[in-house]
This record gives structure tokens, C-alpha cells and sequence, in this order.
């Protein structure tokens, strides 16, 4: 453990601190109890692996060249490194300003550390990086698996140098002198010479067919055995052969890597007028929000069943995209956007089903401006790829809308990504996918890949259809969006249609509300009336099924008139007039009630007479006809009471059940909204606090350390960080470690082992106890020591 | 915010503001994309489809226009998805192309060959198709040239016909502009036709459309086959072309069920081309009989579909459709723009009114109030029954006999659907009946009894319902209709809509029974009306009796 490393974190100002983890945010969840636990967590392969995913391209280039260098480097040395290979893309100005940018970032990461004079990679760096710059494993990895006379064979055959060491630190000694590989290199015919340069840039290993076979320079038979018989190339397995990493070097021409540019790739593409961006933008918007009212207000009158497994039927997906007249994709957008904005979930009481949720019908209630900022970010954070809807997974299983499978823990960091770089583009630009996607790649090049680049197109794809995006171009209210500032509802409210108290009556008993119409307004006309097109404006049509429903509700059609006159720009025609009382007319003539039990009798002087008693009062008996009463209570009830009365009646049975009807539109309580952390880690009074706190602890912690011994003969317990620590120490300096090791049936042992690498949770070393290589796991090493 | 007469509906509709400023330059920049839909007082509906792009881009529009013309005029803004959808849809029309080869005749080619590469997988296009020219072309047998563009526009990808037309038999036609003058519309119509080649007008009933023929003819200055709908309409398409061009009655031949006259000129009824004997059609040798320059079809959109298949076979002369609508109740408005062509012209109703060219009309539903027996009928009559009870119900003819009492004087035309209803009709009328066992003859006896006022009431069947010409009809009483149809609808109130000689306003009166089907189909056909934009009023039986004729 480099507590060289610890004390430079030590002295690092609390500001720098507050710095460091909150670009890290993992290194303090939880806080670590003082500064050596902040810097072992921050050496950690996870950690590291983390921070050296933010990294763009050309600071990890930086970065990747700073490990290569065997001690502390000075700025200017590194410069000088560097602008070899930037040397086609930027000036010398250019470079030190990005330089001096890269490093900083680098030492407030906590990634490289000391000072300009002695820059040097954090613990861990160089082995999370391995390989750098796609180099190949060093010459010491390449031969380690050589027997020490394989390898005085090929020393003799390059006619190596006496000197005192192992064959192998000889041969590692020789490689990583250029003029010695020179001199190897020249030895070489073309064809072999060649395969190197291939090697050089490209991947730094290959195959080859029994590998380990015996060559000698002499007798070498193809290009390919006269490199292994010089060491240029080495036997890294039964079946493969690798560069060494001076090998590789040197064919570099001292170049770590081929082309770098301190800048990004421009982002290239046409040029709009932004304002009218930004209106097409708006239209796409009110139209998203539009839809997703629309799709809630189906599913609760009509909602579709959860699948066992969860997730929406296929078939369900495809009625709602008809439904909502939008190819599929849209669709499962649309669905997925309402689920994480929590206004549908899944619920119901008998059969699970997808419903909308209380709080759509808060959002409901919104002016359009916060509906749509709210879906807008619920889409940005969520972790769900709606893009994979309708394609198989590994198991070849469908993938569907609304199912748990869809989630992609990349996704939303993809996905802000790729905005915050479309918010980065000059006002009036559409970037062409190609350029945004190399643009991510510079600026995440460790995340780069096939599958990322898919996210990323269907970000763009997704940003369009929300209505981010207008014509390609990133709108004002999508910067606002992104910004996070809460002005994105401001700047988008001006564009949408504007609430209007009236509409336009016709003859063809259609309402035009030329834009949306204010609430009361809005829910009293799609009671009577049913909506025909939607859009800016609403079209609806009056019919005399949507006119008796609006009786139903309790309106009479002196009210419906009254309203329609009070609210139609337009003198109300005629035909529509003559509709609604034409319907008024014969509506209610039949009436209907629900009763839970009839009386009849052929004598009305006897049904008088139960009425009059004043028992009967309880039973609520309604007289229908002069022969038959009904009553709320049941049937049994009724006859006990009667006979209770002095009556002799009897049961009469009744075929048929009274139907009730269902509630119109149900709802459910979904899952509070899982709030995503944005981009810009934790919050500052966090950060400080855990500064705070590890810097309190750091001093108690000082103050009592005492070194820790194990018992003679036991090896002494340790962290597992510690562990880790020397373990990675002891795979660089290729030294044995003497480990406390729980077999896999519990029991304690201890072993002396050579480790080769570590990964996955896993050590695979020499075991020297048993004179084979074994795997360990990592968790079950109890603690670790010097074998001396 | 734009301040714009348009609203663009996410459905792809179009709501036009007609009492907006900006309201007709608007509609002039929307229609070539834009089908009317519904026309009613306040705001015009249009709709946005494939075919209505594709016609634009046939016309020479392109997809900038039409995102500028929609933006342009937007209220709100458009949405973005929709803008894509256009420019995508357009840009599928003419990627494939039939020209005319030198060596190869005529040979399907491409600047796409994605696109090229798409169809020529088609199952249904490969045998269609002769062998590869290039990678860009390949030849297609002549005799499919009408197949491949109906199945090009079904895969999506119309294909634009540039193969050109062969000239015909030159045969010396010229308008006979003698005490009238062609109309600007009619002109325009008939010049955007021979400009596009081939095509469809659409002109409203009443509006001359056998002028628009006439004029096409002059045109083309060749043998022309014209293809009507039945052997009254032949009749007076023959003579509208005698007083109308420097045509003789010689040079125009009949082929009709009782003649087979084949001049340079000749006029068949669709009835004797689908006529079929053993499972052939008698009559295709007709197609072949002269080398025809111009091939006419009236009434388009009841284009029977054994014609729309030897159509196929008539790509390579000029085609011109006339209609009043392009609204197929078989939806079939894709083949009639693969098979006749694209919309070259198209005029609204209301516009044409508002010209003076056709008469305004003024629309009544008169709601009949069935007796208690009639009502308890109805309920027990079996349900396929309850159309034809309904519609045939004695109130309606007490109900007809007061309307043309009310109109005593005036030239009556009663319409239905049943014949013994029509018969009792008559009898109560006093009037002579036309139907289908009528005979030629005796129907234009009656006609001109008709036009000459000798006769003052006629009552007849759906055989009228097409291109007969009863200038001085100025009432329609329809007491019965083929169910909900939009296109009878628009057929019959055509009937009253030519001009009157004293300018007055024609009424159409539709008798429809309370609380039944009828009502329904009824609502089905008044919608139509005032979508048309013909304000239509609903009164009931008991009132006809009150109110003022004049009105």
C-alpha cells in the first residue's frame, strides 16, 4: 500500500478534497473512517475502473502514457512524450493547454498524483489500465511460463551479453534496450518484420498452433518462428503468442499512441433556423403529452392484462399503437415514458393490470409545459431502454414493453450523455448521428462499443419524437431540460397552444376547439361529446350516444344549450339543437332502479295498509304500482319482517341477477418514482460533510495506529483492501507472498504462493505448496504477509 | 407564436379556418397535398394522405413546399414526426420510373437501387419484370405496365410513368364555341389533363364535366372511346358532343346493349364491357377495334372492377377520368391513380356556388313520426326487414304528397329505392314512374316531358341517380336510399344543382322516419351534406304544413 500516495491525499486541501469525491462519488458510500480508508477505497480495482470511465480520450491517453514511464515523470517530459503522437493534430500551444488540463483533472481525481516535477499514476492505476494504449503484456508476463533453459537457449541464440541474474530479468534487461531490439529487428526477413508492425499498433497478440514449440534462430522455419526464436515475440499460452510491451515500444518509434487530438471531434451536420427548431420541437412535445393523456385515459377504461412475467403483451403494444396512430416503437416509448413517470403501474384487484396511477391524475391537472418537463426528465433518468421493445434477449425470449428484462444499468448514463452533448452544439445545429457517436467515443472511449452506440442512437431517435429535438436540432427548452435549472417549462410554455374558453359549433355536429381547451370547459365538452382528432386543436363530435351520456350525468338539455351558446363563438346550428332535444325527448322514459326484493300483491287495500305501518319504515319500500312495492332489503329480510308484521308471505324466486355497473375508470398506487442521481454526483454539503468526517477520523485514527502482528506460525489477519494492495504489489515485483487461505470445506491453511493476476474476484497464482497454478478466491484469503 | 388560419391535427388532418384573413391563400397553398375531407361552415377539414402527396409530387410539388406551406400557415407549431412522415412519403414517389428504352421498349428504372433492389424481390413483381438492363433498369413487358404501377403503389414506392403515350388515329375534333364559351374552370381543367398526360378531374355534379370530355377531345384531336355509365348518359353524351364540337352525329357511334356502332368517336356503357358469356368478356375486342388516341371515363368512381383490369391493359394511350367525387365506398382510390392517374384538377362545391356556376341548394330532413301500429310493426320486423318497413312506411308518402303540394307549380322530382313504394307513389301523385323495366324510349319521352314542363312531377328509381340531365329540377324529395351512401347522396343532390334558368335556389328534401334505421342511415348522408357544407335543416312532419316556401 503506497503510503506515499496516502500522505499526498493527506495534504490535499479540503476544497480538493470536496473535489475528489465529487467526482467519485463512490468513495464515500459509505465514508470511509479516515484518509488511509479514503485512499485504499480509491485504489481499489472498482473504484478505479469507475474513474478511469470518465475519463475522455485524450487524458486517458495521458494517463495511460504516465504508467508506461517506470518512476515520476516531469510535465515537461511528458509533453514531450505526447506530442509525438499529436503531433498531426495540434499545435504546441494546444497541447500544453489540454496537458495542463489532463493532469489536473487527473490529480483531482485522485488518479495520478505528486507534482509537476514527479507526476506519478495512483496504486492501481496501472494495473486497472493493463494493458496501456494497447500494448502488449511486458517482457517479464511474456516469459515468465518460460523454463529458465528455454530460455538460456534463445539468449544463446541472440547472442546475448554475459551478466549475472535469472535468464529471464537477462532477457527482459535486453529487450528494453532499443539498441539491442534494433539490432534483433534487422536480423529478421521482411515477412517477419512485417507481422511485427501488424503486431505494433494492432492488437498486441495472436494465435498460432502450438506455441510452445521448440525454434531456433537457425532453423527457423517461418517469419513467425523467427521472431519467437529472438524473444520478439513470446509463447503466452499453448495456443497463443504476445509482443512484449518493449517489443512494442520500440516498433512505435517511442509513440504510445498512433494519432491523439487534445480535442474533440467537431460535431458536423446541417444548420436550421433554431427558432424554427424550436417550434417543431414544441409541436412534438405538445403531441407527446397529448398522447400519453390519451393512452392513460384508454387504459383506465380499458386496461391491458400484466403478463405473468410481466411487462405488456405483445398484442396489447400493437392495439395501443393503433390506438394511438403511431408506428410500434413510439408507441413502447410513449408506454414506457408514462411508467417512469409513475402514471401507469401495475395493479388491479383480481388480475394484475396496467393502470394509471393517482398520480396521473395530479399531472393531469398541469398545464402542458410541467406534463411535458415531467416526462421529459422521468425519460432522461430512466434506467429502461424502450429501443430493445419487440427484439430477443441472450435467451432468445421477446423482450417486452413494460417488463422488468428491459432495464439496462448503462442506459440513463448513456442517455445523458448523449444530450448533454447535443446542448453542447452551437444554436442551429443538427448533428449527424455519426459525429455525436464519435464524439462519445472521445469522451468515454473506455465505454465505447457496439451496444453503447445503440443507446446512443436510440437517444437521438427517442430525443426527436419527445420533442428535445426539432429537426435535429437541440431545442431551448431541451438545453433547459438538460441544464436541470428548471427553466425548461418556461421556455417551452410560450410555444405551446395557448388554453381557449370557446369552441366552434358546425352543422355537421362537429366542436372545433381551436387549441386546448380551459379544464372545466375541456371536461364538460368530451362529456358530450366525442373527440374526433386531436392535435393544436381538438375536433369533437356530437352524436346521440355521447348527448345521452351527458344527460345522464345530470344535465338537462336547457343546460347543454346554455352552455354550448355561452361558449360557441358560432350561433349553435340548427341540426345540433334539433339533436339535442330530439334525444332529451326520449331520454328517461324508461327508467331503471335496482331493487333487492319486490312485494306484489292483487289486493292494493293490502299493500295500503304495509305501508302505513309505521315498521315497515325500516324495509324501504317504494310503491311502483298499485300492486307491487320494491325494497332495498333482501329477500329474507323482507319476509321475516312482513311475517313479524302478522303477514303470511311467501318467497317468489326471480331469474336473472341485477347487473351493476363498473366504476368508469380505476386506478392504482404505483411505486414511488425512483429519483436518479444526475450527472453532477453528490450534492456539495455532502461532500463536504464526508470531508469533514474523514478528515476527523483520520486524526484519531493516526493517533492510535500501532502495527498489527500476527501470531508465530499464523498468518497475520488483514483487510481485504491491504490484501488486495499487496497482492497487486507482489503480481508487479513477480514476488512470492505467504497467504491464510479458507479452503472450500472452511478450514484454515496457509500457503506460499507466486501470484500472476488478478480479476473478477479471483487470484490465480503458483501455489509452491502444491506446485501448480490455482485459482483463489479473493474473499477467502484470510491475510497475507512477506514470505521473509 | 404564428397567428396562421391552419391547425395541423397529429391524425395528419388539416383544420382550416375559413373566416381567417389568410384563409384562401392558405387553401390554395394546401390543396395539391390536401384532400378536402368535410367543408362544413367554419372550419374545412383537410387530410394529408399518401395518395394526396403523391399526387402533389405527380403535379410538381415537392416535399419543401409542402413542410413550407404547412409551417407557414400553422397556428401551433407542427409536429415534428409529421413533417418527417411528408418528406419521407413524398420522396417515395418516382425513386422508380417507367421509361421508354430505345432498344429494350419500355424498361423500369431507378435512381434508388435499394429501392430497385426492394421490389424486384416482390413475389408478385418478378414475373411482371423481362431481364436486368443494368443496375439500375430493368425491362418490363409492355402489356404490364398497368399491373406493375398498381403493385408498385401497394408495395409503397409509386412509380412515376414516363413511358409517354402513342398518338392514336388522328381524327380532326374542335370545339364548337358557338352561343357559349367554355368556363375558366372547365379550361383549366381540361388543360391540366393534356399537360399531365393522363389523369382524373374532379369537378362537383352540374358542373359540366361532359365539357371538360368534349374539351379533352379537341385536345387530342384523335379517335377517342368514351366509357359512360349507362345507355341514357351514352345518349346525351352524344348529343352534348354534336352541339358542343365540330363532331357529326356520324362520327360518334353508340355500343350499347342494342347497338354495336363503332366510329371514330364511340361511346360504351360499362354494362356491355362487363357483359360476360362463358367466363370471357364478350366486348374487349372494342379496346383493339381503332387505334383509340384518348380513352374517356366518366364517373370514375364507379369504375366497375373487370374495367379497372382492362384498364391495365390501356397504359400506353391517354386516359382522362371524370368524377365528382374520388371517394370509393371499396376504397379502391389507389388503383384508380395507378391505373387512370393522378388528381390533375379539382374545384370545391361550395366555390363553384359561390361562382354562380351550379345552384345553391338548401337541404331539409323531414322527420316522419311513425303511428303507434306503425311503430309496434317495426319493432317485431325480422331485422333485415326493418330498413325497407322503415323507409317505406305510409307516413312518408302523406308526408311526400304535402311537400309537393307545397311546391304545386314547381318541377318535382321524387327519388327512392323501393318500386312499390315508387308505384304508390305514383299513383298518389298522379305521376309517371321511371325504373329499371322502363324503356329507353318512353324514359326520354318523359324526360323531355320533363324538360319541357309539360310533366311536373317525376318520380323515379335509382336508375336516374346517374347523369341524367333535368336542367329544371329545382325540388328533390328522396324518400328512400341505398342504406348510408355518401356517393348516391352526392349523385342526387347533383340532380337539382344544375343552374336554373331563373337563378333560384334548388331544395332537397330527405323524408326519414323517427327513432329507426332509417334515422341512422339518414344521419349517415347528412353528415355528408354538411360536410359538403350545405347547411342542412331538420324539421319535423307536423311542421311542413307551416312553413314559408319562400324561405
Amino acid at each position: 500500500m503506497s503510503t506515499e500516495f496516502t500522505e499526498w491525499l493527506r495534504g490535499r486541501t479540503d476544497e480538493q478534497l470536496r473535489a475528489l469525491v465529487t467526482a467519485r462519488p463512490e468513495l464515500i458510500t459509505p465514508v470511509p473512517a479516515h484518509i488511509e480508508g479514503l485512499a485504499s477505497r480509491a485504489g481499489t480495482p472498482s473504484a478505479i475502473g469507475r474513474a478511469l470511465d470518465r475519463l475522455d480520450r485524450f487524458t486517458l491517453a495521458v494517463l495511460e502514457t504516465l504508467t508506461l514511464q517506470p518512476g515520476p515523470v516531469t510535465r515537461t517530459a511528458l509533453r514531450s512524450l505526447l506530442s509525438k503522437a499529436t503531433a498531426g493534430t495540434a499545435g504546441r500551444k494546444q497541447l500544453d493547454e489540454a496537458l495542463g488540463t489532463a493532469v489536473e483533472r487527473l490529480r483531482d481525481t485522485g488518479l495520478a498524483f505528486g507534482r509537476d516535477n514527479a507526476l506519478r499514476p495512483a496504486p492501481g492505476v496501472a494495473e486497472a489500465l493493463d494493458p496501456p494504449a494497447g500494448l502488449g503484456p511486458l517482457a517479464a508476463d511474456v516469459f515468465r511460463h518460460h523454463s529458465p533453459e528455454e530460455l538460456e537457449t534463445l539468449l544463446g541464440d541472440i547472442g546475448a551479453p554475459e551478466s549475472p541474474g535469472s535468464p529471464r530479468e537477462r532477457l527482459t534487461e535486453l529487450l528494453g534496450d532499443p539498441a539491442a531490439v534494433g539490432r534483433l529487428l534487422d536480423e529478421v526477413s521482411p515477412q517477419a518484420r512485417a507481422a511485427l508492425d501488424e503486431l505494433a499498433w494492432g492488437p498486441p497478440s495472436g494465435r498460432l498452433p502450438n506455441a510452445r514449440r521448440e525454434v531456433r534462430a537457425a532453423t527457423a522455419q517461418s517469419p513467425i518462428e523467427e521472431l519467437l526464436a529472438r524473444g520478439l515475440l513470446g509463447a503466452t499460452g499453448e495456443e497463443s503468442v504476445a509482443l512484449p510491451r518493449e517489443v512494442g515500444l520500440f516498433l512505435r518509434e517511442g509513440r504510445v499512441h498512433r494519432d491523439l487530438s487534445p480535442a474533440p471531434p467537431e460535431l458536423e451536420g446541417a444548420t436550421r433556423d433554431q427558432a424554427l427548431a424550436d417550434r417543431t420541437a414544441a409541436g412534438q412535445a405538445f403531441t407527446l403529452v397529448r398522447t400519453v393523456e390519451e393512452l392513460c385515459e384508454r387504459w383506465s377504461v380499458d386496461p391491458p392484462g400484466v403478463l405473468r412475467t410481466g411487462g405488456l403483451a405483445i398484442r396489447d403494444l400493437k392495439r395501443t399503437a393503433q390506438l394511438l396512430d403511431l408506428p410500434e416503437w413510439a408507441a413502447g416509448l410513449v408506454v414506457e415514458i408514462a411508467f417512469a413517470a409513475g402514471l401507469i403501474a401495475a395493479g388491479g384487484s383480481v388480475d394484475e393490470e396496467w393502470l394509471p396511477t393517482a398520480a396521473y391524475d395530479g399531472w393531469r391537472v398541469k398545464s402542458a409545459d410541467d406534463q411535458w418537463v415531467l416526462l421529459a426528465s422521468a425519460w432522461a433518468g430512466m434506467d429502461r431502454v424502450p429501443g430493445l421493445i419487440g427484439e430477443r434477449d441472450d435467451r432468445d425470449r421477446p423482450l417486452n414493453a413494460l417488463h422488468p428484462d428491459l432495464r439496462r444499468p448503462p442506459a440513463a448514463q448513456v442517455r445523458t450523455q448523449t444530450l448533454s452533448v447535443l446542448a453542447s452544439t452551437p444554436l442551429g445545429l443538427a448533428p449527424s448521428a455519426a459525429s455525436v457517436l464519435a464524439r462519445l467515443a472521445w469522451e468515454r472511449p473506455r465505454r465505447r462499443g457496439a451496444y453503447r452506440d445503440r443507446l446512443a442512437e436510440f437517444t437521438l431517435r427517442e430525443a426527436e419524437q419527445i420533442g428535445l429535438t426539432g429537426l435535429g436540432v437541440m431545442s431551448d427548452h431541451g438545453r433547459g431540460l438538460v441544464r436541470g435549472d428548471g427553466t425548461a417549462a418556461g421556455l417551452l410554455a410560450p410555444l405551446l397552444p395557448e388554453p381557449v374558453d370557446h369552441v366552434l359549433l358546425q352543422a355537421d355536429l362537429t366542436a372545433v376547439a381551436p387549441g386546448p381547451l380551459t379544464s372545466d370547459l375541456g371536461r364538460w365538452i368530451a362529456l358530450a361529446a366525442d373527440v374526433e382528432s386531436k392535435g393544436g386543436a381538438t375536433v369533437y363530435r356530437f352524436g346521440e350516444h355521447s348527448i345521452r351520456r351527458a344527460l345522464d350525468s345530470g344535465h338537462s338539455a336547457d343546460d347543454l344549450l346554455a352552455i354550448l351558446e355561452r361558449h360557441s363563438t358560432t350561433p349553435v346550428p340548427q341540426p345540433l339543437r334539433y339533436l339535442i332535444t330530439d334525444v332529451a325527448r326520449r331520454h328517461g322514459r324508461i327508467r331503471v332502479g335496482t331493487a333487492s326484493a319486490y312485494v306484489r300483491c292483487d289486493d292494493p287495500s293490502v299493500l295500503d295498509e304495509v305501508i302505513a305501518d309505521k315498521r315497515s319504515a325500516l324495509l324501504r319500500l317504494r310503491r311502483l304500482a298499485p300492486t307491487v312495492l320494491a325494497s332495498k332489503t333482501s329477500r329474507a329480510t323482507l319476509l321475516d319482517s312482513l311475517r313479524a308484521m302478522g303477514y303470511a308471505p311467501v318467497a317468489e324466486s326471480l331469474e336473472g341477477d341485477l347487473l351493476v355497473s363498473r366504476a368508469e375508470s380505476r386506478r392504482t398506487e404505483g411505486p414511488p418514482v425512483a429519483r436518479t442521481p444526475g450527472p453532477s454526483g453528490p450534492e456539495p454539503d455532502v461532500a463536504a460533510a464526508a470531508v469533514r468526517a474523514m478528515r476527523a477520523g483520520d486524526e484519531a485514527h493516526r493517533k492510535r495506529r500501532r502495527p498489527s502482528r500476527g501470531q508465530d506460525g499464523q498468518v497475520p489477519r488483514s483487510s481485504s483492501t491491504t490484501t488486495i494492495h499487496a497482492l497487486q504489489e507482489a503480481i508487479r515485483q513477480g514476488s512470492r507472498v505467504w497467504i491464510g487461505y479458507l479452503d472450500a470445506q472452511g478450514h484454515a491453511t496457509s500457503r506460499i504462493l507466486e501470484p500472476a493476476r488478478m480479476e473478477g474476484g479471483y487470484l490465480t497464482a503458483y501455489d509452491e505448496t502444491r506446485a501448480a497454478v490455482h485459482r483463489f478466491a479473493l474473499h477467502r484469503i484470510t491475510g497475507i504477509a512477506d514470505v521473509s | 407564436m404564428n397567428d396562421g388560419p391552419l391547425i395541423v391535427q397529429s391524425d395528419k388532418t388539416l383544420l382550416l379556418e375559413v373566416d381567417h384573413e389568410r384563409a384562401d391563400e392558405c387553401r390554395k397553398a394546401i390543396a395539391p397535398f390536401a384532400e378536402l375531407e368535410r367543408a362544413p361552415e367554419h372550419v374545412h377539414t383537410y387530410r394529408v394522405t399518401p395518395l394526396a402527396l403523391w399526387n402533389a409530387r405527380a403535379a410538381g410539388h415537392d416535399a419543401e413546399q409542402v413542410v413550407d406551406a404547412l409551417i407557414g400557415f400553422s397556428r401551433y407549431p407542427v409536429p415534428h414526426a409529421l413533417l418527417v412522415d411528408v418528406a419521407e412519403t413524398m420522396s417515395r414517389y418516382g425513386r422508380l420510373r417507367l421509361e421508354k428504352h430505345p432498344s429494350h421498349g419500355l424498361v423500369l428504372t431507378s435512381t434508388d437501387r435499394a429501392v430497385l433492389e426492394e421490389v424486384l424481390r416482390s413475389k408478385k413483381v418478378q414475373p411482371l419484370l423481362g431481364e436486368r438492363i443494368g443496375p439500375d433498369s430493368v425491362a418490363v413487358h409492355p402489356s404490364e405496365r398497368g399491373n406493375i404501377k398498381q403493385l408498385l403503389l401497394k408495395l409503397g414506392w409509386p412509380a412515376e410513368d414516363l413511358a409517354g403515350y402513342v398518338d392514336g388515329e388522328h381524327h380532326p375534333v374542335d370545339l364548337d364555341e358557338d352561343g357559349w364559351a367554355l368556363r375558366p374552370y372547365q379550361k383549366e381543367a381540361a388543360d391540366a389533363f393534356w399537360h399531365g398526360g393522363s389523369g382524373v378531374v374532379v369537378l362537383p355534379c352540374g358542373a359540366g364535366k361532359t365539357i371538360v370530355g368534349a374539351a379533352a377531345i379537341a385536345h387530342a384531336k384523335a379517335t377517342t372511346l368514351i366509357l359512360v355509365t349507362n345507355t341514357v348518359s351514352a345518349h346525351q353524351w352524344k348529343q352534348e358532343l354534336i352541339k358542343r364540337t365540330s363532331l357529326t352525329a356520324d362520327e360518334i357511334g353508340e355500343y350499347t346493349g342494342t347497338k354495336k356502332e363503332i366510329r371514330p368517336v364511340t361511346i360504351a356503357t360499362y354494362q356491355v364491357m362487363t357483359t360476360r358469356r362463358q367466363g370471357v368478356y364478350r366486348h374487349l375486342e372494342l379496346f383493339d377495334a381503332r387505334d383509340w388516341g384518348l380513352v374517356i371515363y366518366d364517373e370514375v368512381h364507379l369504375l366497375p372492377a373487370p374495367i379497372f383490369r382492362m384498364t391495365a391493359d390501356l397504359q400506353a394511350r391517354r386516359r382522362i377520368g371524370l368524377t365528382a367525387t374520388l371517394i370509393r365506398e371499396d376504397g379502391r382510390e389507389g388503383d384508380v391513380f395507378s391505373l387512370i392517374g393522378p388528381k390533375r384538377y379539382d374545384a370545391p362545391w361550395k366555390e363553384m356556388e359561390s361562382q354562380g356556376w351550379i345552384a345553391p341548394a338548401d337541404c331539409v330532413e323531414v322527420r316522419v313520426t311513425l303511428t303507434d301500429e306503425e311503430r309496434l310493426a317495426y319493432a317485431m320486423a325480422d331485422s333485415d326487414e326493418r330498413y325497407r318497413f322503415c323507409s317505406t312506411t305510409p307516413s312518408k308518402t302523406r308526408v311526400t304528397e304535402a311537400l309537393v303540394g307545397r311546391h304545386a307549380g314547381e318541377q318535382v322530382l321524387v327519388i327512392g329505392q323501393y318500386i312499390d313504394q315508387l308505384d304508390e307513389l305514383g299513383e298518389h301523385l298522379d305521376a309517371p314512374v321511371i325504373k329499371g323495366e322502363t324503356r329507353v324510349k318512353e324514359r326520354e319521352r318523359l324526360f323531355q316531358a320533363f324538360r319541357d314542363k309539360e310533366i311536373q312531377v317525376l318520380v323515379v328509381s335509382k336508375v336516374a341517380n346517374f347523369s341524367i340531365d333535368l336542367p329544371e329540377a329545382s325540388i328533390a324529395i328522396q324518400v328512400s336510399g341505398t342504406f348510408g351512401s355518401r356517393q348516391e347522396e352526392a349523385q342526387r343532390l347533383g340532380r337539382v344543382l344544375r343552374p336554373k334558368a331563373d337563378g333560384g335556389g334548388a331544395r332537397f328534401y330527405s323524408i326519414v322516419s323517427r327513432d329507426t334505421v332509417d334515422q341512422d342511415f339518414a344521419a349517415h348522408r347528412q353528415r355528408f351534406l354538411a360536410e359538403q357544407g350545405y347547411a342542412y335543416r331538420i324539421v319535423d312532419a307536423d311542421d311542413v304544413g307551416e312553413e314559408n316556401p319562400a324561405r
